[in-house]
């Protein structure tokens, strides 16, 4: 339109001059007639303007124009460089933060000696309330590529108002993350999962230390998805290693199945800080290496189920996991034998969409000792799982359990549990690395426990429950030594609030 | 004393009405939405690691779902969905063990 009235003008213009040129230099017309002329001209200009000025309402000036490609630009240059950074910052964080509070009596226990002894004491009746602590966690990830990636965590776990370091036997490599001590960082789990391209299995690798504490069926507990390989019951410490873990799935067709063959060392002998080659084989006990096989797959018609075969065996294990140089006295360090573990473990998470998930999980140990012992000041002899290290023994525990999510949609779904475990008197696993300082599953005797989970949200919950404890024979959690009965009991009412984000 | 404890928390456990049938977010994903959402589908295939678990609840809170959603879910399902999302979102617990090649 706008050029249409554009091109009249400019032929009526072109007309005139045309007109004009024909007869003479000037161009005479009626006057009336050169006026309507012009006010055809301003007519058509006026109509010129009001059509450009409709078209800055529909369509930007060349200005507005620049001005918007320009901050487009701009933006493809903010994505460039809000991706790039996207890619350098190659590890995404994580936190938790764990505040608890324990409560704790004991009946016919005495002084933690006379757990371990079963000495009488005239002491032997207790509490000890109000144990306040704090746990936090730096949860680290990174999908490096398309066949590798990262996980790691690190923790600084403490009492309230006490940052000592715990001098412990107990405390040592392979539960520093997970018990009490300074506000120091320790180092709880660093590994890679590298699954290599172009062979013919499908074949992981995971190398580092290992996701090997608080496994199932613990994440019930814990209110979170698993957070280990192995199950609790035979392993719960902080470990490195290497396992290989081939891919079942596509032979067996059963979901998430896998064979693994893991190697670790359990304990590393060295001269530890007293000597320039602290380096070197401090020549007592020797490594103490562990090889273990496990067989896992998800149980057919049981979706988010759980089924996994166990056998570990420890080479050489140590009378001391911490060496001889803690400046307790402590005697050499000796190789007291050998140590075998099986396990079969079972576990369905929300049954038939019931809200109920079920567990229950079996070990056995079998000790081959070498007939050595270490003599340790006021506990006398200690072999493998006896005073003198001359016999095997076996020991076996049982754990079970359930938890319920309960309708209640205005409480956020909180969930009910409870766990039984018994121990036999010569049961031992690698459990040191427990998050309950007790190693409920260490435990020769019986275990009840019963908690109430109640969400706040998905980044927060509080937790309380009830745990007893009735030791049948002592040193509980101990490798070493010759367990007598005991009538000691142990109970404790706990509070926690986890937040993670 | 341990069979008195032990009794009280069977009874405890029984009372608790097991024939509930909670709202199921995963199990409305899978026969809602995925009906759209599939391979070769009306819509692409959506993963709940797609997004951060917040982004997801701004997603719905917003509209941005280009199908109206009244008529395949109602609100109560919705609100399942969505927290079915946030549980596995991007920024949601992941399980932590060795790894499993398939």
């Amino acid at each position: 339109m706008k050029k249409t009235l554009l091109s009249l003008g400019v032929m009526l213009v072109w007309a005139g001059s045309v007109f004009a040129g024909v007869g003479a230099e000037t161009v005479t017309m009626p006057a009336d007639v050169y006026k309507a002329i012009l006010e055809r001209l301003d007519s058509l200009q006026q109509r010129v303007n009001d059509l450009e000025q409709e078209k800055t309402v529909v369509q930007p000036t060349r200005e507005q124009y620049d001005k918007l490609s320009q901050d487009v630009d701009n933006i493809y240059d903010t994505l460039d460089e809000v991706e790039t950074k996207t890619l350098q910052d190659r590890i995404n964080f994580g936190a938790e933060l764990r505040t608890r509070v324990d409560n704790y009596s004991f009946d016919n226990m005495g002084t933690r000696t006379d757990l371990l002894t079963g000495m009488e004491s005239t002491n032997d009746d207790g509490h000890d309330d109000n144990n306040w602590s704090n746990r936090f966690r730096l949860n680290m990830d990174a999908e490096i590529s398309n066949s590798l990636s990262f996980h790691g965590r690190l923790a600084v776990y403490k009492n309230w108002g006490d940052s000592d370091y715990t001098e412990s036997d107990l405390y040592v490599d392979i539960n520093q993350a997970h018990r009490p001590g300074t506000t120091s960082l320790k180092l709880d789990r660093a590994y890679i999962d590298w699954i290599p391209q172009g062979i013919p299995v499908p074949l992981a690798l995971t190398i580092g230390r290992h996701p090997s504490t608080e496994g199932p069926p613990f994440e019930l507990k814990e209110n979170r998805l698993r957070q280990s390989t192995y199950p609790a019951l035979l392993i719960d410490l902080e470990t490195d290693g290497i396992v290989g873990t081939i891919g079942l799935e596509q032979y067996t067709s059963l979901k998430n199945s896998a064979f693994r063959l893991a190697y670790g060392i359990g304990y590393h002998s060295d001269f530890d800080n007293s000597d320039s080659f602290s380096f070197l084989d401090d020549d007592e006990a020797g490594d103490s290496t562990m090889f273990a096989t496990f067989l896992e797959s998800e149980m057919p018609g049981l979706p988010a189920s759980l089924a996994v075969l166990s056998y570990i065996h420890i080479d050489d294990v140590p009378s001391s996991f911490r060496g001889p140089n803690d400046d307790h006295g402590n005697p050499a360090n000796v190789n007291l034998g050998d140590l075998d573990l099986y396990g079969i473990h079972l576990q369905v998470d929300d049954l038939k969409k019931s809200g109920f998930d079920l567990f229950v999980s079996w070990g056995a140990s079998r000790s081959d000792p070498n007939g050595k012992f270490a003599t340790y000041p006021g506990y006398g002899d200690m072999g493998l799982l006896t005073a003198d290290g001359q016999d095997k023994k076996s020991g076996s525990s049982l754990y079970a359990g359930l938890r319920y999510k309960l309708p209640i949609e205005m409480l956020n779904h909180p969930k009910i549990g409870f766990e039984f475990n018994h121990g036999s008197k010569y049961w031992i696993s690698m459990g040191n690395a427990s998050n309950e300082l007790y190693n409920k599953l260490a435990t020769r005797g019986d275990v009840y426990e019963i908690y109430y989970i109640q969400p706040v949200s998905r980044h927060l919950f509080f937790r309380t429950g009830y745990t007893r404890i009735n030791y049948d024979y002592t040193l509980s959690g101990y490798h070493t030594g010759q367990p007598v009965s005991t009538d000691a009991e142990l109970e404790n009412y706990y509070l926690l609030m986890d937040c993670r984000f | 004393m341990k069979y008195r404890f032990i009794g009280g928390m069977v009874i405890g456990f029984a009372l608790f009405p097991a024939i509930f049938v909670l709202a199921d977010g995963a199990d409305l994903f899978a026969r809602k939405c995925e009906f759209c959402h599939r391979i070769e589908g009306q819509a692409a295939p959506v993963n709940p690691a797609d997004k951060a678990g917040i982004v997801w609840v701004k997603y719905f809170k917003r509209g941005r779902h280009p199908v109206d959603l009244g008529k395949i879910l109602n609100d109560e399902e919705l609100r399942s969905v969505v927290l079915y999302l946030q549980e596995h979102a991007a920024d949601s617990d992941r399980p932590a063990m060795a790894a499993i090649p398939n």
